[in-house]
């Protein structure tokens, strides 16, 4: 075996550890469960949600106290216990963004949580959705650039 | 599409394991109980149909390059752009 394949045999395991399980997957997308965080720093703040078993597909995310520094985020209590989350910091959240013709938008209503010990994770339906936009506008330094 | 008559404090079960009861009746309004095991997730169908559709626009087939984020000038600015963009939807 070569140092090479060594190395992907390496990256693989540290990507299994990292597997995000979404049971009930994204609204629409339900069958999709097994996802991985992809984070550069060049890329920062912005991070991609990549489907684990077909590399060619990925969301856009954003941590939304990012890009909107006045979110505030309901999570019901049956989401909380079903994510195993016992306090905020045990937490990741994160919301997808949609990019179109220049511009960018976040779904505020229905954000990515993750349990970060367990990985275990749900877009949830904000108990406070009404206040909120699926297509809330990003603003970008770069409008119109990709 | 399976209809039932119910009265309110009657049920329906669904699968051995969902429960929907009515709850109450006010005027137009039909006030429904669910009770379901956790890991089935329920919504009100036009707030689930409105973020299928955004996660759909926003899958990416190919993944491109991330956009550079505005570094944010001040609270008041971010809110302004929601006021406007509140009240663009209201009218």
């Amino acid at each position: 075996m070569s140092t090479l394949e060594l190395t992907e045999m390496e990256c693989m395991q540290v990507q299994t550890e990292n597997v995000i399980l979404m049971p009930s997957g994204l609204l629409g997308f339900e069958d999709i469960k097994r996802f991985i965080l992809l984070t550069n720093e060049e890329e920062a703040p912005f991070s991609w949600f990549q489907v684990l078993d077909d590399p060619s597909l990925a969301f856009l995310v954003v941590p939304p106290f990012d890009a909107v520094p006045d979110y505030q985020p309901e999570i019901s209590d049956d989401d909380i216990k079903y994510l195993g989350i016992k306090k905020p910091s045990d937490a990741l959240m994160y919301n997808i963004v949609t990019l179109r013709s220049g511009h960018a938008t976040v779904n505020l209503k229905g954000p990515i949580v993750i349990n970060r010990f367990t990985l275990r994770g749900k877009q949830v339906v904000l108990q406070n959705a009404t206040k909120y936009s699926v297509r809330h506008p990003l603003p970008l330094a770069n409008s119109g650039e990709f | 599409m399976l209809v039932l008559s119910r009265k309110p404090g009657e049920s329906v079960v669904i699968d051995g394991r969902i429960k929907v009861k009515i709850v109450r009746l006010d005027g137009d309004v039909v006030k429904l109980g669910i009770e379901a095991p956790p890991d089935i997730p329920i919504h009100r169908q036009e707030v689930y149909d409105e973020i299928q559709q955004s996660n759909r626009q926003a899958l990416q087939s190919k993944p491109a390059a991330a956009p550079k984020l505005k570094e944010p000038k001040s609270k008041d600015s971010i809110s302004d752009r929601q006021n406007v963009e509140t009240a663009g939807l209201a009218a």
